[in-house]
């Protein structure tokens, strides 16, 4: 009798979420995979196309173009995962004081809107006026026009994208890094290990499972990246072919160009393409991963 | 042991740590420049005390507004949040119920798919209700998160079975259990999800630019991309919104950043 | 123990919730309110000063003033014609007005309302032989020059005779590599900058009949390569520079001899003091062929199912009008009035600079910009493929080529 009540409660508790998610979140889901099937007209309302919006996707340069700046914008990112694991390593220094204060400026980016930080990054990396060319030039290097040259713009945008992930996935290997124990590296430098040898030998293997963890979301959330692409590059010029990511294409399709079933097969595309990636990684994490 | 020496790291740290900061004294030296100051070759690096240049964003947008805007949807959205998941949550957690396990799972599922499959159908409910241009269309999508849900249950999972035990026995419900009892001891769980949500709210970009495209009611992320469209590449007036924009978040992080850390390294070692 | 419900709490989230959206109006009382739609901001102050005048001539109607940004009036536009909601009076251009002709979104106006206006613009407006939208201003393509350059080279101002070959003699002596100086930008722009050209040297951008692309014609792409031209021969910066910085603000910065702008540039220049004294404008040279300048002007356009047309259809009509076209003029901003005749007060705002003898030298020679019905998708081909020859990846005539062919595509579809 008590349980047949707890019942009761638990239904009552979680109804309210539980249809917030139906409405805003599995609904939305179902109703995207359908129009992906659909065409909409210039003034509302969709007609069944079937796979037509795949087939032309897939045909389309400028989706491929889209999906290899977002593959190379990811793999750029995650190539700066070891900075952070760099930063984390130093902040995990035994004795170390003003801890707080490295975790709270390294975080700083991470907290700041992005448009913000967009905008910000769009001028330090303007071809003539730039900070970075300006030191660049300081040093005999003639800097490119970053985000108005569609050979450079991903780059300029990885580089921001970096920076303002160092600070979090820093913060989550840190959490890693404390969680090793101590006396393996008492035991190792009884043995004689520098502190180099100690962070390959001990640090690096015993930190792949959250080493893992952090590329796997940093890899999702860039291959989702549409704020820096927004506000750094000039969506009128050339730049935008070299730097057009998935989404930045889904927003323009769906909302700029008003084609909004094409915009919904793009969004399908983009979760595939995720959970593909995704399957890969947790694949190959038994090449590289330690689990004690 | 002995104490390694600790000057090497603090000399990399502090690099590490100029180079993060850089950006952010740039832009508040720019946007104090005068527009010719700001195009300057070799560049500038000291203001010229061009006030003005906010009074100008201040008045070339609603700034003022999208800042009420972004408060009002960052504080109902979070409030929203933290009522609707730790409900959840502590049913998810502490209650059993048949279909607990699926239910639960299907909110994971949630979890795994990527943002942009909702924009679309929440356009269109939010055109259907006539919601478009409005405060509601921001907030009533992110009061709910299984994100949210999720973290929270964790906390409540590590709380010890006695004390609902105890106050079964003294009668209560499971509502005046998770209202007196379970709620103030997830106190570190709801501080973590409510900063992250202030800042997913206060951040984000996609959906407000999408649904709400009246400068009235755009939230401050949105607003700094259309001021964008409106001034290209005047930074002065560009970066004096966005030091606007930003600085908020700055200090509430500033000041509460030790709780935000929790909440995050919490979700990293539970993933 | 005593246990409390936190029911209060989320009672008081739902009122919150609730609370943030609707007002009721409440009826009107035989007054008639309309809405008017435009995107530039920088035309709030004439437009209000123009429905004040409206408002005292109609006591009955109020109209009420609606701004969204550029970036995203169209796309609220679109859905809220979609909805049957569009403002009863909003702000066209010319390369949408065919889209929103022939979806029945926008109702045809008197035609004899728009006598006098420049035909170059009003033609612009017509769908099927019907007027869709009255113009209110037009742009006008002007060449802007550093007096301070030209003075330290010792060349001779812009005048209204200069030819192609003034401005590329101009714009060698004015380059001096060792200050970064450049005698001209060439940024890729087509209203004001390779339409024009394209045209002046005997090509087109469309046939007559609007059926086909005039890209291949040779004459076409000696216009593309007079700006090829400048960049390959070092006298323009390369074309990453103007995406880089708005080419607006590049000349601000003193370091560029001449620039292919518009007339409507005037306020923004003549608000900053260092290069309101340094600079000043010319008409368009002349190409080889002929003298041609490219004329764009917005319009207003009155929803087809706006509930009250007649009212809307008159504001559209006065803000057309004299009367409105003066208080535009005087209001100094932007925009150049489209009423020949009414634009003294304009010219009067900025003293110094030689607005109206460009002003007369350039309407007799206008050209309407060129638009069909899918003018975005084959401008889209234009700008992808014209960018890889102004980045001097691939020959222009190439270029120019393919763009014909896709362009012809999509026209054979319209």
């Amino acid at each position: 009798m008590l349980s047949k009540r707890e019942w009761a409660w638990g239904y009552l508790l979680i109804a309210p979420m539980a249809l917030g998610l139906a409405v805003f979140y599995l609904w939305p889901i179902a109703q995207t995979l359908y129009l992906s099937f659909t065409e909409s007209g210039v003034f509302g309302g969709y007609t069944w196309v079937g796979t037509a919006n795949f087939t032309e996707l897939l045909g389309d340069e400028e989706v491929l173009g889209a999906l290899g700046n977002t593959l190379l914008y990811a793999v750029l990112v995650m190539a700066g995962v070891p900075l952070s694991i760099v930063v984390a390593a130093l902040l995990n220094v035994p004795g170390l004081r003003g801890l707080s204060v490295y975790r709270t400026l390294y975080f700083l980016p991470v907290v700041t809107m992005p448009a913000a930080v967009g905008l910000t990054w769009r001028y330090l990396f303007n071809g003539d006026f730039g900070a970075i060319n300006y030191l660049l030039g300081e040093v005999g290097i003639d800097g490119p026009y970053w985000v108005g040259d569609p050979d450079f713009a991903i780059y300029a945008i990885a580089i921001v994208g970096i920076w303002s992930t160092i600070g979090y996935n820093a913060v989550l290997l840190l959490a890693g890094l404390q969680g090793i124990p101590r006396p393996y590296y008492e035991a190792a430098s009884i043995d004689g290990a520098g502190r180099l040898r100690q962070f390959f030998r001990i640090t690096l293997p015993l930190l792949t499972p959250t080493t893992f963890f952090v590329v796997v979301i940093t890899m999702i959330n860039a291959l989702q990246v549409f704020d820096l692409v927004y506000l750094m590059v000039d969506l009128k010029g050339p730049a935008l072919s070299g730097s057009r990511t998935i989404v930045y294409l889904f927003f323009e399709k769906g909302f700029v160009q008003n084609q909004r079933g094409l915009a919904a097969a793009i969004a399908v595309l983009l979760l595939g393409l995720i959970l593909v990636l995704t399957a890969i990684q947790f694949r190959l994490q038994k090449k590289w991963v330690h689990y004690e | 042991m002995n104490r390694p020496r600790t000057w090497p790291a603090h000399v990399l740290l502090t690099v590490g740590a100029l180079v993060m900061l850089a950006p952010f004294a740039w832009q508040v030296v720019v946007s104090l420049q005068t527009l010719p100051d700001s195009l300057r070759l070799p560049p500038k690096f000291t203001p010229s005390w061009q006030w003005s240049n906010f009074g100008d964003v201040f008045r070339s947008v609603p700034l003022a507004r999208q800042f009420l805007n972004t408060v009002v949807v960052a504080a109902v959205v979070t409030a929203g949040q933290l009522l609707l998941c730790s409900l959840a949550a502590y049913a998810f957690a502490r209650l059993r119920f048949p279909g607990r396990g699926a239910v639960f799972l299907l909110f994971l599922a949630v979890l795994m798919v990527p943002g942009e499959l909702f924009i679309i159908p929440r356009y269109e409910i939010m055109q259907g209700l006539g919601w478009l241009n409005t405060l509601q269309a921001l907030i009533a999508p992110g009061v709910f998160g299984a994100f949210g849900t999720f973290l929270l249950r964790q906390f409540f999972r590590t709380l010890p079975r006695e004390l609902d035990e105890a106050a079964r026995l003294d009668g209560a419900n499971p509502l005046q259990i998770y209202w007196h009892i379970m709620l103030p001891l997830v106190r570190p769980g709801l501080l973590a999800l409510g900063l992250l949500t202030v800042m997913w709210s206060w951040s984000s970009l996609l959906w407000p630019l999408v649904v709400n495209t009246d400068p009235e009611m755009m939230t401050l992320s949105a607003g700094l991309a259309s001021l964008r469209g409106q001034f290209q590449t005047n930074f002065p007036i560009l970066f004096a919104g966005s030091v606007v924009a930003s600085l908020p978040v700055i200090a509430l992080f500033v000041v509460l950043q030790r709780h935000l850390i929790a909440g995050i390294t919490f979700t990293g070692s539970k993933g | 123990m005593r246990f409390r419900l936190p029911l209060a709490g989320l009672l008081g989230l739902a009122v919150l919730a609730a609370g943030c959206g609707s007002s009721g109006e409440p009826a009107a009382d035989g007054k008639v309110t309309i809405s008017y739609a435009i995107w530039d901001k920088n035309d709030q102050p004439s437009a209000e000063k123009i429905i004040a005048a409206f408002q005292q001539a109609n006591p009955a109607v109020t109209v009420k003033l609606e701004i969204t940004p550029w970036d995203q009036y169209w796309t609220k536009l679109q859905t809220a014609a979609s909805g049957g909601a569009a403002p009863d009076v909003f702000w066209m251009n010319s390369l949408n007005v065919g889209m929103y002709a022939e979806g029945g979104i926008i109702a045809p106006l008197d035609e004899s309302k728009a006598e006098g206006l420049p035909e170059a613009v009003v033609d612009g407006y017509r769908h099927d032989g019907k007027l869709y939208a009255l113009p209110h201003n037009v742009s006008i393509p002007a060449l802007w020059y550093d007096k301070k350059i030209f003075d330290a080279a010792g060349v001779k101002y812009p005048t209204a005779d200069w030819t192609w070959d003034d401005v590329k003699a101009a714009a060698e002596k004015l380059t001096d590599p060792a200050k970064k100086q450049f005698g001209i930008l060439a940024p890729m722009w087509d209203q004001g900058g390779f339409y024009n050209t394209m045209i002046q040297a005997g090509g087109h951008v469309l046939s007559p009949d609007r059926k086909k692309s005039g890209f291949d014609d040779p004459a076409s792409i000696q216009g593309l390569e007079f700006w090829t031209g400048l960049i390959k021969d070092r006298v323009a910066p390369v074309a990453q520079v103007y995406t880089d910085t708005d080419p607006i603000q590049l000349f601000q910065s003193g370091k560029y001899g001449m620039y292919y702008g518009g007339v409507w540039f005037a306020s923004t220049y003549w608000a900053n003091p260092e290069i309101r004294e340094r600079i000043d404008v010319a008409p368009l040279p002349k190409g080889p062929a002929r003298e041609a300048v490219i004329l764009l002007g917005l319009a207003n356009a009155v929803s087809a199912k706006s509930e009250h047309p007649q009212e809307s259809a008159a504001f559209a009509e006065f803000v057309s009008s004299e009367p409105a076209q003066k208080i535009l003029s005087a209001s100094g901003g932007g925009a150049l009035s489209a009423r020949p005749g009414t634009q003294d007060g304009w010219f009067e705002a900025f003293p110094s600079w030689h607005l109206k003898e460009t002003y007369d030298a350039s309407m007799p020679h206008g050209v309407p910009y060129p638009a069909t019905l899918n003018t975005a998708q084959w401008q889209d081909v234009q700008n992808k493929l014209l960018a890889e020859a102004w980045a001097g990846r691939r020959p222009v005539a190439d270029v120019a080529k393919e763009i014909a062919a896709q362009m012809n595509e999509i026209l054979a579809k319209e």
